[in-house]
């Protein structure tokens, strides 16, 4: 046999044994059994000073074909395999995702805080400006400003805590609703308004499932030149569809109160059913939910701070929030706002 | 108040008595509708009969053989009751009638003899409670009608919310009122004829208050016979809630549902001196009321007077000796006006709020009182016999004339946004009885039971509430610069970075116990704390001057129910007995931030503890707030305040001025409030948090090699890390680009009273390459600088 031949032989011989190679191990071997030193080609290329000068060319070529053709072969199964084994080895890391077996910690706005801030934004993008106030303030902020005589029912120790502070002439209280802050603004302020004051309120209650000592509210006041009642009622009412959804309906039904003149209270159709399910959980078949008290601002209450009522007029509306976010919510009890048991937080 | 549809209608011919159809419209004209019963009859086949014979049974000594005639002749029933005669009109319950409580009736033989029914008592009809015997009707109702009719069944009765404005919507009238302004129709008042007979009271009425008592009008009925009231009279009293007492007694309450005006009936022989006399009570004074309490009077009550002292409380409650009983003869009907914030005060003082009161309390109209009187003085005699003296008082303090408002119709558009007519405005004004003269401006003229309106303002919202405010457009304004501010925006911020760390919102109430400050070993301020003056209960009395106690009473809540990891903030308000920077006038109250965070903390998992919620975490979150924030020129230096633990805590303060404390509970507060393990609490004023930062100037980050090495320090306990940092930071200059600790070490081979702190330096030129020969003497700079410390390098003697 030839060397040539031979040569041959293991060309022929060269693509099954590469492809047999099942390690990188294996492929070692085999690639010293084609191009090592005992290879056929290794062998041929020892030889090759032994030839005629005149072959060595040919035969070199010769060579460096097959070489090349092997190598090819070899590079070609490693990569294959260098893939296999990575293969391999991502499917030994694997893990179980259903395990969490890390947790980055995260916690919870509070569900009044967000309501809050849902509620607020929808009349940030009307234009209107966020304004607070002190909690513990003036009698005359919370009542004679706002039109209330000093014998109105709601001033009474019944109902209105009030503040061992200060000049006795000066009544000082934990304010009962958010409106004081009307006045506060209005006298700082010229016209325009428009305001929205979200923050704490209080009344002295016995705590049960609906009502505790402390909650929270939400006044809005626009003051401006040609307000109007039909204005109160288109911006409830888009606040209504904002906060509810778009196919929420509103109704203005008369009412009193010492600080508006037209005054109504807003119900809102049931967010539930859409209005007279006999068995809705959130409005018992009534098909609306009472929603705050509103109306076109007193002309005392803008003499009060110092604007003609003859220039300008305005409406106001105050709102709970703890009453919107229980039933959109299904919560049962009041008092899960005030508990925060973690388990109540950590839903919303 | 509770009105019955069935009574309402002898005001007003409604156009739809639908339930559901006139919630809504009395809902539309200001009166909410808090509910309504509709009430059936709770029986079946019960007719009027009369009993046209009695005989005795002839084999029973307790039960009688009647003959009852329901309209088909006489019927044999059985009765075992003894309380009527021959002629007597019953309830007949039929064979086939059923009575409540599903009982039916058939016919029966009793002890041998036939009995085709029963006659019926109140209570086996579910009527009352009266065990006297059978039902004997009044006067001479049709036979073998359904009984059901003589006491108004089927009805509606409707929970209205009156308003506090509306004394004259207290009352069937007003009710019917507004119900005909709103249809465009017209109500009347049914008929009840006055007779009185010549001759005159002589009873004197003095008003000495002219204040307390506008008007006082009343009429003597003499020869009354007092006893029960009418069967129809009684149920109408009791759909509206009011307990049926005598047919004098009723009639008060009776003619105020009809009119809203309250009546006090007085035995007027019991009237000593024959004189009444209104004012003030003295200190001491007394007066027994007809619940047969002792009432301590004070010289805010407003009482009627006799020869003998008190007798009456005004408008809220009568005296016991004065009171109509059984044997009264002669009743003086007093129908006066009292002034409402006199009674709205001693009615709740005295804990005797009523009908009375409340409708007093919102004013009613002194020029009700005559027709009043005089119409529950006829209504006396209808149900009680007797003659009314023509002579009555009618003593006047202080005249109450209607108002006159001008109206400007543009006013109307104004405050509507909706044109009206002179003559729709006209209209609407007319049909609450106001009178109109003039088109722009118009002069109206409001009745004086309205009260509520004094002003143009108020007839624009008459104008609206009976057009209908469903029948206004919606138009939705703009406002001309709206937004948060940029503390507005930081403070979401701040909630939201808090959220990002792993802390829960919380809420809490602002009040604070004795308990909690002794806890935090703040006992010395508890004389000193904002106070409620008028507390419902003792813990919501004192207002907190930390919120720590707020969040801590939270913790102690979830680790009751079983929380093993807990982490709270909250911002809110503390209250100070100092005044308010800003406005003196009222107490200092400033928003804090504060945090408690207990249990393992951060990242947890497998094999992953989480970090110990210690002194170390608070403060690794007060840094991460305060870089997320942006907020400059912070200071947190080691610090002390009550409450906290005295070796691992720290004073923060911005721009020089402390703003509270960030660490770790103290241990003792930890006991005080049964709280196992290290608590991370810190409390913080909110608004030095919030304070824009200034606009931030790009420094370029390097592009040069770095150099990095580690310098092992021994120093003293006196001198800080920052100091040592500060240090040798000030002494690499601006080739620094960062120094971290990467360890520190006490014990062996240090010393007591000093530590190991290794530091990881990385230097960095901004302009080029840093060569070892540049490197070396900043090195050396840098433990020169911590050797003025007293720090050494470790290792090197």
């Amino acid at each position: 046999m030839t060397d040539s031949s031979r040569l041959d032989e293991a060309l022929a011989a060269a693509p099954a044994a590469v492809s047999g190679a099942a390690t990188l191990a294996e492929l070692d071997a085999v690639e010293k059994a084609l191009l090592g030193d005992t290879s056929a080609i290794g062998e041929a290329r020892r030889s090759m000073g032994s030839l005629d000068p005149a072959d060595r060319p040919r035969v070199g070529a010769q060579l460096n074909t097959a070489t090349k053709e092997i190598q090819g072969l070899l590079a070609s199964r490693l990569s294959e395999l260098e893939a296999q084994d990575e293969d391999r080895r991502l499917q030994d890391e694997r893990i179980d995702v259903t395990l969490e077996s890390i947790t980055l910690q995260s916690g919870s706005l509070h569900l009044l805080q967000q309501t809050m801030n849902d509620i607020v934004d929808i009349f940030v993008s009307l234009g209107y400006q966020v304004a607070t106030g002190p909690e513990a303030e003036l009698a005359w902020y919370n009542f004679d400003a706002l039109n209330t005589p000093p014998t109105h029912p709601s001033r009474l120790e019944s109902d209105t805590m009030y503040l061992d502070f200060g000049d006795p002439a000066d009544e000082v209280l934990l304010r009962t609703h958010t409106s004081p802050v009307q006045a506060r603004w209005m006298e700082a302020n010229d016209p325009p308004v428009y305001i929205v004051v979200p923050g704490k309120t209080y009344r002295l209650d016995t705590v049960d499932a609906t009502h505790l000592p402390v909650f929270h509210q939400i006044e809005g006041l626009a003051v401006d030149e040609n307000i109007t009642f039909s204005d109160l009622k288109g911006t409830l009412a888009h606040w209504a569809r904002e906060f509810f959804g778009p196919k929420t309906k509103v109704r203005f039904r008369p009412h009193f109160f010492p600080f508006t003149e037209p005054s109504a209270e807003l119900d809102v159709s049931c967010f539930a059913c859409d209005g007279g399910e006999p068995t809705c959980r959130v409005c018992k078949g009534a098909g609306w939910l009472e929603m705050m008290g509103c109306g076109v601002v007193d002309p005392n209450v803008l003499e009060a701070v110092g604007y003609d009522p003859a220039e300008v007029s305005g409406f106001a509306f105050g709102m709970g929030v703890e009453r919107p976010a229980m039933v959109r919510h299904g919560i049962n009890s009041i008092r899960h706002f005030v508990d925060n048991d973690l388990r109540f937080l950590r839903q919303f | 108040m509770l009105v019955s549809l069935r009574w309402l209608s002898e005001f007003i011919d409604l156009p739809s008595n639908d339930p559901a159809d006139l919630s809504g419209v009395l809902a539309m004209v200001g009166h909410g509708v808090e509910g309504y019963e509709a009430m059936e009859a709770d029986w079946k086949g019960v007719v009027v009969g009369r009993v046209t014979a009695i005989a005795p049974h002839p084999d029973a000594d307790k039960i009688r053989v009647c003959q009852v005639d329901t309209g088909q002749g006489p019927e044999q029933i059985i009765c075992g009751a003894w309380n009527f005669d021959e002629g007597a009109y019953v309830p007949v319950a039929k064979p086939g009638a059923v009575l409540p409580g599903d009982f039916k009736i058939g016919q029966r033989t009793i002890r041998g003899v036939e009995s085709n029914g029963m006659i019926c008592s109140e209570s086996e009809l579910g009527l009352g409670d009266d065990q006297a015997g059978i039902m004997v009707l009044d006067g001479e109702p049709e036979l073998g009608i359904e009984f059901a009719g003589l006491v108004e069944l089927p009805d509606v009765v409707f929970d209205l919310d009156i308003t506090p404005n509306r004394p004259d919507a207290m009352s069937m009238v007003g009710i019917a009122r507004d119900l005909a302004a709103y249809y465009g129709i017209t109500y009347s008042i049914p008929e009840r004829a006055l007779v009185t007979v010549p001759g005159a009271t002589n009873i004197e009425v003095h008003i000495d208050d002219p204040v307390g008592c506008r008007r006082f009008v009343a009429h003597e009925i003499r020869n009354v016979t007092v006893g029960a009231s009418p069967l129809a009279v009684r149920h109408r009293l009791a759909k509206a809630g009011v307990r049926p007492i005598s047919n004098v007694v009723d009639v008060t309450n009776y003619v105020m549902l009809e009119l809203g005006q309250p009546l006090h009936a007085f035995d007027a022989e019991k009237i000593v001196g024959n004189t009444l006399r209104i004012g003030r009570a003295s200190e001491g004074e007394t007066l027994v009321t007809l619940d047969d309490e002792t009432r301590m009077l004070t010289p805010d009550d407003l009482i009627i007077y006799d020869a003998d002292g008190p007798t009456s409380m005004a408008g809220t409650m009568g005296g016991l000796r004065s009171e109509v009983s059984a044997t009264t003869t002669s009743v003086l009907m007093e129908a006066a006006s009292w002034d409402p914030p006199t009674i709205m005060y001693m009615s709740r003082r005295h804990g005797l709020r009523s009908e009375a009161s409340a409708r007093f309390e919102r004013g009613v109209d002194p020029n009700l009182a005559d027709l009043a009187s005089q119409r529950a003085s006829a209504m006396v005699a209808d149900l009680a016999g007797g003659e009314i003296l023509e002579g009555h008082v009618d003593e006047i303090a202080t005249p109450t004339e209607p108002v006159t408002i001008e109206l400007a119709l543009g006013e109307v558009k104004r405050l509507l946004g909706v044109e009206f007519s002179a003559e729709q405005v006209a209209r609407i004004l007319t049909s609450l009885e106001m009178s109109v003269a003039g088109t722009d401006p118009m002069s109206v003229t409001v009745p004086t039971f309205r009260p509520d309106v004094t002003r143009p303002a108020d007839l624009v919202e008459e104008v609206a509430r009976i057009h209908g405010y469903d029948k206004f457009p919606e138009t939705l304004p703009l406002g001309v610069s709206g937004g948060l501010t940029v503390e507005q925006r930081t403070e979401r911020k701040l909630h939201q970075v808090m959220v990002g760390l792993g802390l829960s919102q919380a809420v809490t109430l602002p009040f604070v116990g004795e308990d909690d400050l002794a806890a935090l070993g703040r006992h010395d301020e508890v004389g000193s704390l904002l106070t409620v003056k008028n507390p419902l209960r003792e813990e919501e009395s004192r207002l907190r001057p930390t919120m720590l106690p707020s969040l801590l009473g939270a913790l102690r809540y979830n680790i009751s129910y079983g929380a093993a990891s807990v982490a709270l903030f909250e911002t809110g308000r503390v209250y100070m007995t100092s005044p308010d920077p800003d406005d003196e006038r009222i107490p200092h109250q400033p928003a804090r931030l504060a945090w408690t965070i207990y249990g393992p903390f951060g990242v947890t998992g497998l094999r992953i503890d989480g970090l110990e919620s210690d002194g170390n975490l608070s403060l690794a979150v007060v840094r991460n707030l305060i870089r997320s924030l942006g907020v400059e020129h912070v200071a947190i230096e080691s610090g002390a305040a009550p409450g906290f633990h005295p070796g691992r805590t720290a004073a923060v303060s911005i721009d020089g001025s402390l703003v509270g404390h960030v660490g770790e509970l103290h241990p003792s507060a930890g006991r005080a409030y049964e709280i196992p393990g290290r608590v991370a609490i810190a409390e913080l004023d909110l608004a030095p948090l919030l304070v824009p930062p200034e606009d931030v100037l790009m420094k370029v980050p390097s592009v040069f090699p770095f150099v990095d090495f580690d310098l092992s320090f021994v120093l003293p306990d006196e001198t800080t890390v920052a100091q040592l940092v500060a240090a040798t930071s000030d002494a690499a200059d601006d080739l620094l680009e960062g120094a971290s600790v990467f360890d520190e070490f006490r014990g062996e081979g240090i010393g007591d009273g000093r530590r190991a702190i290794a530091i990881h330096f990385r230097l960095r030129s901004d302009d080029r390459t840093l060569s070892n020969e540049e490197v070396a003497p900043v090195r050396q700079a840098m433990i020169d600088a911590a050797a003025s410390l007293g720090a050494t390098l470790r290792g090197v003697a």
